[in-house]
């Protein structure tokens, strides 16, 4: 591999008192598609700007291949960027949008016309070259933003949020082409989102944030699977998080019985919590599961039913089945070791990764 | 409903009249044989055919639209900056200041205004003439332009202009590419402001004419102490109709515009769908 292109080393950004990033490092290998994801306000434009340098940091070292690159000016670096809004340039049609940045660079007209027609086709909008920006909707606004930035064979490309403004399906088609344009240029792709089913659909790596920090880095599977801790695992997807204690390696307690886990490396009856997604939840009669649960409500969803039950604590469990049952009926839970992740509380990912490494 | 329709048609029409109505009535006598606008003793052009005969008349009018086409560049040009500047501030204690400042020019009295650039102009000893008429209409017409355009800043997304950045821009570049296009319809409506406050204006230019130098308004307010002579209403009539050329021009041009850019979208989506 070509090796890491972009390096945060102990990134602090501070607007006036408030620190808004706490402490990030992270490492972005070339050609990956990557993605920032967490809820708003925790930082993911934040980093971007950093990146793409309209900010500079309040103390640590931003790393482009392997050069410092803290004072290096936007208009010098080789990234860029598709902005939220799209920021097209409104006085420009469409070909003179994307010809923007060549033409700032001064390459020959001839080149530029070549470049211009190869980024439109790329971007499936062949033809619409005289279009003024007024005169399209919001997903071929989104391709035109994509192809101005392309144009420029950016090293890494940066995109904050582009897809938040287009509707459900549009959005899923564009998902889709996104992916496939970055396996087919083998351009890094930086890609900022709040929606955890569009992370895990695009990326090859994740990084989860949260208040200014990473909590946790990984492949979309990883951190599904593994989570590190209580927020990660809510944020991620649909979890039951119920609160344990760890008896022994590979024991758990929780609800008053002990089950058998795959985790491992933590203090003898520690508090922890432990993790089973809905989707690992089989049904089955009363008294024949691990577990007994009483159904609050069921909601047919298409594919599955979506159900909601108590145990005999009173803990929420939510669960998803291709059978239906009957709200106020007492059924029995079973799922296997492997579904049960447990959580402890304050683990760093450092430290998270060195036991998962061991013991698993 | 209809009758509310009526209504409203009709109080349209009053409007109109009232404002109108002053100025027909001046075109009317512009064409009176006689030499007053007491009675109208039939048609002619003697007085038009006066004021081209006027050279005095017709160099002061010449000398009028130089100050104004003078006058509204050179603010607009310094407005349009100074508009950028103030965006800049990024204390807004610092920026609603210096906008007060400005408004303040705005709304204060022409003849304060007129009365301190006389005093500042004697003071400093510049002759009073061209120059002193050019750089108080400069003066009075920067705080127009900066309103003008300072909206148009303000709407225009500091984003775009990351984005020119983003794709190596300099900043000069970024001004003259992205800001500048996209304020463009401000700094013109800056322009036609000054411009037409130019023309207009009275109070400031009678203290700073001076001796031998007069623009329009002053001149006929000076004639006008003699009695009105339908010269003028020749004159007004001729700009009247000036204006109508004007408006009519940026109507046809916004008309023609628009149906171009139609037609290139028709033209477009003709293309693609073959
Ligand atoms: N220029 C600024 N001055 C002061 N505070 C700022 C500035 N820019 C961002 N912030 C603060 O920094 C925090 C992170 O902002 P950021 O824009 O990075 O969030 P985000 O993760 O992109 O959120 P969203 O998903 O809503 O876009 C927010 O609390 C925001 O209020
Ligand atoms: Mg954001």
């Amino acid at each position: 591999m070509a090796g890491k292109v972009i390096e945060f080393r102990h990134v602090i950004k501070s607007f006036d008192e408030t620190q808004v990033l706490k402490q990030i490092d992270f490492e972005i290998e070339a050609g990956k598609f990557y993605t920032l994801l967490g809820p708003s306000g925790c930082g993911k434009t934040t980093i971007l700007r950093l990146i793409a340098g309209f900010l500079h940091p309040t103390s640590g070292e931003i790393l482009f291949n392997g050069q410092t690159i803290n004072e290096v000016p936007a208009n010098q670096r080789q990234v860029n960027t598709v902005f939220q809004d799209y920021a097209l340039f409104p006085h420009l049609n469409v070909e003179q949008n994307v010809a923007f940045g060549l033409e700032i660079k001064k390459v020959d007209k001839k080149i530029i016309k070549n470049k211009i027609s190869d980024a439109l086709k790329l971007v499936q909008l062949s033809g619409y070259g005289q279009r003024n920006i007024d005169e399209l909707s919001g997903g071929q606004k989104q391709r035109v933003a994509i192809a101005r930035a392309i144009v420029n064979e950016p090293k890494v490309l940066l995109l904050d949020e582009p897809l938040s403004a287009l509707d459900h399906k549009l959005r899923k088609e564009m998902q889709g082409e996104l992916r496939a344009l970055q396996q087919r240029l083998g351009i890094t792709f930086i890609f900022v989102t709040h929606d955890q089913e569009e992370a895990l659909a695009m990326s090859d790596q994740i990084f989860v944030m949260n208040a200014g920090k990473i909590l946790q880095s990984g492949t979309p599977v990883d951190i599904y699977d593994e989570p590190i801790n209580h927020f990660v695992a809510d944020f991620i997807g649909e979890s039951n998080i119920i609160p344990g204690k760890m008896k022994d390696d590979y024991i758990v307690t929780f609800d008053g019985h002990d089950f058998e886990c795959v985790d491992a490396g933590m203090k003898t009856n520690e508090a922890v919590e432990i993790v089973i997604r809905p989707e690992d939840l089989d049904i089955a009669p009363a008294n024949t599961g691990k577990m007994n649960v009483t159904v609050d409500t069921q909601l047919f969803r298409g594919v599955d039913y979506q159900i909601t039950a108590h145990d005999v604590n009173d803990n929420e469990w939510k669960i998803n089945s291709i059978h239906k049952t009957t709200v106020g009926q007492m059924v029995g839970l079973n799922f296997d070791p492997e579904d049960i992740h447990v959580m402890r509380f304050g683990e760093d990912e450092a430290t998270f990764d060195a036991r998962l490494e061991q013991y698993e | 409903m209809k009758k509310k329709f009526h209504l409203s048609n009709l109080y349209l029409i009053l409007v109109f009249a009232v404002l109108y109505l002053p100025i027909l009535y001046l075109i009317f006598y512009s064409f009176n044989a006689g030499k007053t606008m007491d009675k109208f003793t039939g048609f002619s052009w003697q007085h038009y055919l006066t004021l081209f005969a006027d050279t005095r008349m017709i160099s002061i009018v010449i000398n009028t639209v130089i100050i104004a086409v003078l006058s509204a560049l050179i603010a607009t040009l310094i407005g349009t900056f100074g508009a950028l500047g103030i965006q800049q501030l990024r204390k807004r204690s610092l920026r609603n200041c210096i906008l007060s400042l400005n408004n303040v020019l705005m709304v204060s009295p022409d003849v304060i205004i007129g009365a301190s650039f006389l005093i500042f102009f004697t003071f400093l000893g510049i002759k009073l003439g061209f120059g002193s008429v050019l750089l108080s209409h400069i003066a009075f017409s920067i705080p127009i332009v900066v309103l003008m355009v300072l909206p148009k800043i303000d709407e225009m997304s500091q984003v775009m202009i990351d984005a020119a950045y983003d794709l190596g821009a300099t900043k000069w570049q970024a001004l003259t590419r992205v800001v500048l296009p996209a304020i463009t319809p401000g700094i013109f409506a800056g322009y036609f402001m000054a411009f037409t406050y130019s023309l207009d204006d009275f109070a400031v230019t009678f203290f700073v004419t001076g001796n031998g130098f007069s623009t329009l308004s002053v001149e006929i307010y000076s004639r006008a102490r003699q009695g009105i002579d339908l010269e003028v209403n020749a004159l007004s009539t001729l700009m009247f109709v000036v204006s109508l050329l004007l408006v009519g021009g940026y109507y046809a041009l916004t008309r023609y515009n628009e149906s171009k850019k139609i037609h290139r979208a028709r033209a477009a989506e003709e293309e693609i769908s073959q």
